[in-house]
């Protein structure tokens, strides 16, 4: 960029967001819109979770016999008097930060094989992640059970010794398990911002002769160190927000996480308002706390990485090891998915628990309850598609909508939200649950509200979207984080408008990222379990309330036999969906010599 | 027209459209039971009356919603297993104590008769009991455990519920407690739960998994689940313990600020009728296999005689209910 172009940029960009520039005025559309925007998100995250949030402070607020405001730090001080709350704090963060660490080493690894080295079945390597991703978790922990038990399958064909079903009912077991379904996210994150770093600063540095190990410890580690922080901390978030494996094999491992308590304290009557707040507030404590050591270890500007100009990365030659490397990744492939999905279907293909794999046991009725497109499964399974595609839909472009209008405004705005978004993922979705009952049904004004309505798939799918926005805005705002304000500089100066600026060159050069935060929550709202409970809506009950009701009476052959159906119908979608825009892009791109720019960089962190 | 515009306005529409599904049915009934949508069905069918069944999960994740929903509930019916919390949410104003016109004309049994609270919390539509869960292809025999102290000597191998996450676990353990004695029964229990990791499972299920599949050799669990899984197949028996068993009422409260009472007496009318009754039985889950309370009406499958039943002061359940929930959580949950 020129300097007399930089002078045109600043002077027309200077704190404004996109939506100002589109009405030509920054006054009172702008302001309107910003103001718009700002209270949808408050009622849709904020309100809520300062419901949950300020009976840590509160705690009689809700008491339905004498509710009142007395301010108490009760609640606060059992974090320290209660053992198994302190523990529970102390396990959460031990694990959170471990497999953090793991998941973002191996799902890095994925993403460089697969984006940067000729090895062999590449394109099904790729697929590998997208499908554990799809695997819902819950699904994943009553597969490790039936496996590892000690009369679980591996036991009946005696590949289970002993010491290793008590290694794994442990924080040994519990690390690996987590690790194995959540690296997905970090080949996903880690995998975009290799797409966009491209190998033009490395090819010039093997010019001038540096080995290959300098330039990634001296170029290419520190430009994707912003991804590999973003993907550290949205998987510790996950971690903390995890319910699936805390109520089981942690639960079983006799190590206690802030999920679990917070579930106990909400599910019974009486229930223990105070205390669920407080564990929450120490989780969004805890996402904060990584955010703000991330922001103050790392001060520096990340790099615009997407300038138009950028070309394709070179591919490394791995020779022999190529086929070493591949079978390395088959065999996270095996363990990650093809153990529990293997154990998933045999119990969804027998009759008994006991009888394990005999031939006697084998059944095709549960399979055959499953499909049958006349019942209530079905009809719950329709529902989920249902749910998951609008809320899907209405957060990305909430998520774009926003991401737009922070593109102006400068980093601090960015970054808070970016920062309130990573710690929205680590409150479990019960405690928003609890939030929108508060708001919708207890809080004047709102109780009334007939749209949405509390006891309607409306509120339901308000709250999905609310649960699903901050995983949409992460991924769009990386995206819109990384493109170069010359790309739109250039095309403001050849006259085009500002709404076609966005639809011609913003949205083409984001789609992939928005598509697949698209599919991410698409998949993440088809098995979304503690909001469907929490707002279970009167009529047209979702999927995952059906799977759970079949685990919980004991009907796992039936809730497997469906969740595979499940998985199967919602994998199909979001396939069709992928090639669907493969093929309109095909026909509309506009970049990179015919070729749709497919993903822009999610090295935008958190700052 | 702007950006928002172009793309807020086929969005909210959508929305709208694939939202519509708002409920105007009679009734509307909460439930942690298998059986509620077939006898819910067949009430619609014979009345014309419809309702809405909401079944966000087990016992204690429904309580939940409940609780959270407040002064401000959205049902008027609830219909789940135990009796000390209908008592409890009678004290919370959630509940209305049931009209005596709306059980006047159900014939119980002698059962049923002292199931029924005197302070109307409830209605009992059926009972299980609390049972020790034997896996027959674990433990001979000869080796069974007869009585809740038996269960000292597999001490480290008993799957149980978290009272605080189950309704009638929380029964059995204020039953216990009535008749062991509060302390005794205390002393008891940290000799017989001492593995955390089987001593507060969320739900039956979970016991059972434990006890097929696990470390768990016997289970404290209720009874219809342990008949359920046998006849299901599965090498389990139910001991009902000589030194007795609570028994558990399938409790069926009103809400304190429902509008559709006449339709809720014709529910109650239906479900305490020998068709009701029958259609409650229809099904092979854990719940169909209740023990009716209602005269004449013959249970699914035969119980032994001498089950030494023990029916629950609900009144000191009530007032010991989290004293007690908490007890056993810092001793038994990790």
């Amino acid at each position: 960029m020129t300097a007399t172009t930089r002078q045109i940029h600043k002077a027309a960009t200077k704190h404004r967001g996109l939506f100002a520039r589109f009405f030509n005025a920054g006054t009172f559309y702008a302001a309107a819109s910003t103001a718009l925007i700002n209270v949808v998100f408050f009622l849709l995250i904020g309100l809520p979770l300062l419901l949950v949030l300020m009976q840590t402070f509160f705690p009689d607020v809700f008491n339905p016999n004498n509710p009142s405001f007395t301010f108490s730090l009760g609640p606060l001080g059992r974090i320290f008097v209660v053992p198994r709350v302190y523990f529970a704090i102390l396990h959460s963060v031990e694990l959170a930060s471990l497999v953090g660490v793991l998941a973002t080493l191996l799902g890095g690894a994925f993403a460089l094989i697969v984006q940067r080295c000729d090895i062999p079945l590449r394109k099904s390597v790729g697929f590998i992640p997208w499908i554990v991703f799809l695997t819902p978790a819950y699904l994943k922990t009553v597969a490790w059970v039936l496996l590892m038990s000690p009369g679980g399958y591996l036991a009946e064909f005696g590949l289970l010794p002993p010491l290793t079903g008590s290694l794994f009912f442990a924080f040994p077991g519990l690390t690996l398990v987590h690790t194995l379904g959540l690296f997905p996210f970090a080949t996903f994150i880690i995998g975009n911002a290799l797409r966009g770093l491209g190998s033009e600063m490395e090819d010039a540095a093997r010019l001038g002769g540096v080995p290959l190990w300098r330039v990634w410890f001296k170029i290419n580690l520190p430009l994707l160190a912003p991804a590999l922080a973003l993907s550290f901390i949205a998987i510790f978030a996950q971690v903390l927000s995890d319910f699936g494996l805390a109520s089981t094999i942690a639960r079983m491992s006799n190590f206690g996480v802030l999920t679990y308590e917070i579930y106990a304290a909400t599910s019974s009557y009486p229930i223990d308002f105070p205390l669920a707040g407080t564990q929450s507030l120490i989780l969004l404590s805890l996402v904060t706390i990584a955010v703000l050591v991330d922001r103050l270890l790392r001060r520096k500007d990340d790099l615009k990485l997407i300038s138009g100009r950028s070309r394709p990365s070179r591919d490394y030659r791995l020779g022999p090891w190529r086929w070493v490397i591949t079978g390395l990744a088959f065999l996270v492939a095996f363990i990650a998915l093809f153990l529990p999905i293997g154990a998933v279907i045999i119990r969804a293909l027998t009759r008994t628990l006991s009888d394990g794999m005999a031939l006697h046991n084998f059944t095709f009725a549960n399979i055959l309850e499953a499909s049958n497109v006349h019942s209530l499964a079905f009809a719950a399974l329709s529902n989920s598609l249902r749910y998951a595609s609008i809320a899907s839909l209405i957060s990305c472009i909430a998520a774009v909508l926003l991401a737009l209008q922070l593109e102006g405004p400068g980093k601090f705005m960015r970054s808070s939200v970016m920062s309130l978004a990573l710690a929205s993922v680590a409150i479990p979705g019960i405690v928003f649950g609890f939030g929108y009952i508060l708001m919708w049904n207890r809080l004047p004004f709102f109780k009334d509200s007939l749209f949405p309505h509390y006891g309607d798939a409306s509120l339901l799918i308000t709250g999905y979207i609310g649960v699903a926005v901050p995983y949409a805005l992460i991924v769009v705002m990386a995206a819109i984080g990384q493109l170069a304000p010359s790309l739109n500089d250039s095309a403001r100066l050849f006259g085009v408008g500002a709404f076609r600026r966005v639809l011609r060159i913003t949205l083409p050069l984001i789609a992939f990222s928005v598509l697949t935060g698209f599919m991410l929550n698409f998949i993440h709202i088809m098995f979304e379990l503690p909001v469907s409970q929490m707002l279970i809506p009167r009529t047209e009950s979702p999927a995952p309330i059906y799977i759970l009701r079949l685990l919980n009476y004991d009907k796992d052959g039936l809730a497997c036999a469906l969740s595979l159906i499940s998985m199967l119908i919602a994998g199909g979608a979001a396939l069709l969906l992928w090639l669907a825009f493969r093929w309109f892009a095909a026909r509309n791109g506009a970049a990179n010599n015919g070729k749709w720019i497919s993903t822009p960089s999610l090295a935008e962190d958190v700052r | 027209m702007t950006l928002r515009v172009r793309l807020g306005l086929p969005v909210i529409a959508a929305f709208v459209g694939f939202s519509i599904g708002a409920s105007a049915a009679d009734l509307t009934v909460y439930d942690a039971l298998d059986f509620a949508p077939t006898a819910i069905k067949a009430f619609t069918a014979k009345t014309g009356i419809t309702v809405d069944v909401v079944e966000p999960g087990s016992t204690g994740e429904l309580l939940g919603k409940v609780a959270a929903e407040g002064d401000n509930p959205q049902f008027d019916i609830v219909w789940v297993d135990g009796s000390a919390v209908m008592e409890r949410m009678m004290r919370d104003h959630i509940l209305q104590a049931v009209p005596e016109d709306a059980i006047a004309g159900v014939k119980y049994n002698e059962m049923g008769k002292a199931l029924l609270p005197k302070s109307r919390s409830f209605v009992p539509t059926g009972a299980s009991t609390t049972a020790i869960e034997v896996n027959t292809k674990k433990v001979p025999a000869d080796q069974s455990p007869k009585s809740w102290a038996d269960l000292e000597k597999f001490a480290g191998k008993v799957a149980a519920k978290d009272p605080n996450l189950s309704g009638p676990a929380y029964q059995w353990l204020a039953g216990y407690f009535q008749t062991n004695g509060v302390d005794k029964g205390k002393e008891l229990l940290l000799k017989i739960l001492t593995n955390k990791a089987l001593a507060g499972l969320p739900n039956g299920g979970k016991v059972n998994k434990a006890i097929l599949t696990g470390d768990a050799v016997v289970g404290i669990n209720q009874d219809s689940g342990i008949i359920a899984k046998a006849k299901a197949g599965e090498p389990v028996v139910a001991v009902y313990p000589t030194d007795g068993s609570v028994a558990l009422p399938v409790g069926l409260g009103i809400s304190a600020k429902t509008k559709h009472m006449d339709a809720v007496k014709k529910f109650i009318a239906f479900v305490t009728s020998a068709e009701g009754q029958a259609a409650m039985q229809a099904g092979d889950d854990t719940d169909f296999f209740f023990m009716p309370v209602i005269e004449g009406v013959k249970p699914k499958v035969e119980r032994p005689a001498d089950i030494k039943f023990i029916v629950l002061d609900d009144v000191k359940a009530s007032a010991g209910e989290v004293e007690w929930k908490q007890w056993y959580k810092d001793h038994f949950v990790p």
